[in-house]
């Protein structure tokens, strides 16, 4: 059975707002990858798209991100059009391969969005030095991507893509080459690294665990079309540190998830 | 740490190494043994075919200064025509890479242009600009820009959609595309395009020297074979400062491309992170 989400839509101005957003990729194809979906997240609030393979979770990220447009509906950012939140640079983007430029050292992955908004370059390197501080990789600043492992990379992009201090912050599926250690050490680091910087983040994940661990609210999305099939509040108590993953409360939001997948 | 990786590597190229030595001394010597049984079963002209080794050498040290001058000419106007060939591909490549429209307006012509035949073009281009050097320049340029210009264009066209994915959310426009993302990743390729070149560049001036020219090491070539079998040895030792010369250009281009594109997966040292 699922649950509707208690935050009422009148009381908080959304940081994003989906009204019936549909997405077909071939104007041709019967499929749509997204059906009428519609959502709201607050501002600072830690989200999680969840559904299996096809369900349209990574579009509706890229959709959120203005790298493709709907085919119908709309999306409202910040109060202006997704694109105008995309040229303010309002995003910070981490994908689920790390992306970085092997040409550039760990520290110019990071500086790589402050050059592209113009920050001179002092202030771009003691920014990208605090940052991969935060991270854990004060050590690795001189070195090139590909001398660090993938978990090490992955750290590098999200260093990258907390450098221009992102209201929102995307992330699509950013842990899954990960192994489940690296993986789970990664999300409390994530946690607390959001405690610090307060931005929005929606989460694109295929682990019902994952996303039950770090969010407020978990958007479930079913394929076939795509459409958002459920939305679960994630009421365990914050900061979230590893013991959560022992309470009894973890595994019943667990068990609620992947009924909500099964009663449908 | 990194100091005792370098010096393991070091040590596995000296290793490395041993075979290139052991080949080049076999070479070596089964080169002269034939030039010896040749010589010694009286074959007509045996040292025409194949002369010894030791006498090419003697030749090349005494007339050193003459190949040293006529070499230093051909290998600058090489050098020249290679440089602007090389900036003439690359900016080719640059405008196809920005649309498909203008790709298939220029690459039928790119292609032709690798039809004609560098023997017949070289005395065209002579009669046109009746300069040596220049028509030297001219053919190097022309061999240069094809190779240069189909290898970076792969280049530019080689970036992974979430590598340009990542522009776009960072709001870069396609100027910042171009700088940061896709000329940085087709270094790779625009080098591969220049060791093609390199070689070639100085052979396409050798043979325009072939076509009448004052200097070159085209022309002292020409000489030496047509004063025939007295000549052999200093002919021969134009043929190896030829190839010296191929192997210098793309020795030059090798290295630059270790210093500018450290990052190379051929060129990693492993190390640092777990």
């Amino acid at each position: 059975m699922a649950v509707v989400s208690t935050i009422p839509d009148s009381v908080i101005q959304s940081e994003i707002e989906l009204t019936n957003v549909s997405m077909r990729y071939q104007a041709s194809s019967e499929d749509l990858a997204l059906q009428e979906v519609g959502l709201q997240i607050q501002k600072g609030e830690f989200v999680s798209l969840l559904g299996p393979s096809g369900c349209g979770k990574t579009t509706l990220l890229r959709l959120m991100a203005d790298l493709i447009q709907p085919t119908s509906g709309t999306i409202t950012v910040a109060g202006g059009t997704a694109r105008e939140a995309r040229l303010a640079r309002k995003y910070g983007i981490v994908f689920q391969h790390p992306t970085l430029y092997d040409w550039r050292k760990v520290r110019h992955n990071v500086m790589l969005p402050l050059e592209l908004a113009g920050m001179p370059k002092p202030l771009r390197k003691s920014r990208a030095d605090e940052l991969l501080e935060l991270v854990g990789l004060s050590k690795f600043t001189d070195h090139y991507p590909w001398q660090l492992s993938g978990g090490m990379q992955q750290r590098v992009a999200i260093a990258r893509a907390l450098s221009m201090e992102p209201e929102i912050l995307l992330m699509d599926e950013p842990f899954s080459a990960l192994d489940e250690f690296a993986r789970e050490r990664l999300n409390e680091e994530l946690l607390s690294i959001w405690s610090k910087v307060g931005s929005t983040v929606v989460f694109v994940t295929h682990s019902i665990p994952e996303a039950v661990f770090l969010s407020d609210r978990v958007f479930v999305l079913s394929p076939h079309p795509g459409r958002l099939s459920a939305v679960v509040d994630i009421t365990l108590p914050r900061p979230r540190t590893a013991d959560v993953r022992g309470s009894e409360m973890y595994f019943r939001l667990i068990a609620q998830i992947r009924d909500s997948f099964e009663g449908r | 740490m990194e100091d005792s990786i370098r010096k393991s590597i070091r040590v596995r190229k000296a290793a490395d190494s041993l075979p290139i030595v052991v080949w080049l001394l076999a070479g070596v010597t089964i080169w002269e043994l034939t030039s010896w049984l040749l010589v010694s079963a009286h074959v007509p002209l045996a040292q025409s075919r194949l002369p010894y080794l030791h006498r090419v050498l003697e030749a090349f040290i005494d007339y050193w200064p003459s190949l040293w001058r006529e070499g230093r000419t051909t290998f600058a106007n090489a050098g020249i025509g290679f440089a602007l060939g090389g900036l003439a591909g690359a900016a080719l490549a640059l405008f196809m890479s920005m649309s498909r429209w203008m790709e298939q307006l220029a690459f039928p012509y790119a292609i032709a242009s690798q039809m004609i035949p560098i023997l017949g073009l070289a005395p065209i281009l002579y009669g046109i600009v009746r300069d040596e050097a220049a028509a030297r320049m001219l053919i190097a340029g022309y061999i240069t820009f094809f190779p240069v210009a189909l290898n970076m264009l792969r280049g530019l066209r080689s970036i992974s959609p979430s590598a340009l994915a990542l522009m776009h959310a960072y709001g870069a426009g396609s100027v910042a595309c171009y700088w940061k993302l896709r000329i940085p990743a087709a270094l790779p390729g625009l080098f591969t395009g220049l060791k093609i070149a390199a070689p070639l560049a100085v052979t396409g001036a050798i043979l325009v020297e072939l076509m009448g020219a004052q200097h070159g090491v085209g022309v002292i070539m020409l000489r030496n074979l047509y004063y025939g079998p007295s000549h052999v040895y200093l002919f021969w030792s134009t043929v190896v400062l030829g190839a010296m010369l191929g192997i210098l250009a793309y020795g030059i281009i090798s290295a630059a491309e270790r210093l500018l594109t450290p990052w190379q997966p051929e060129f990693r040292i492993k190390g640092g992170g777990t």
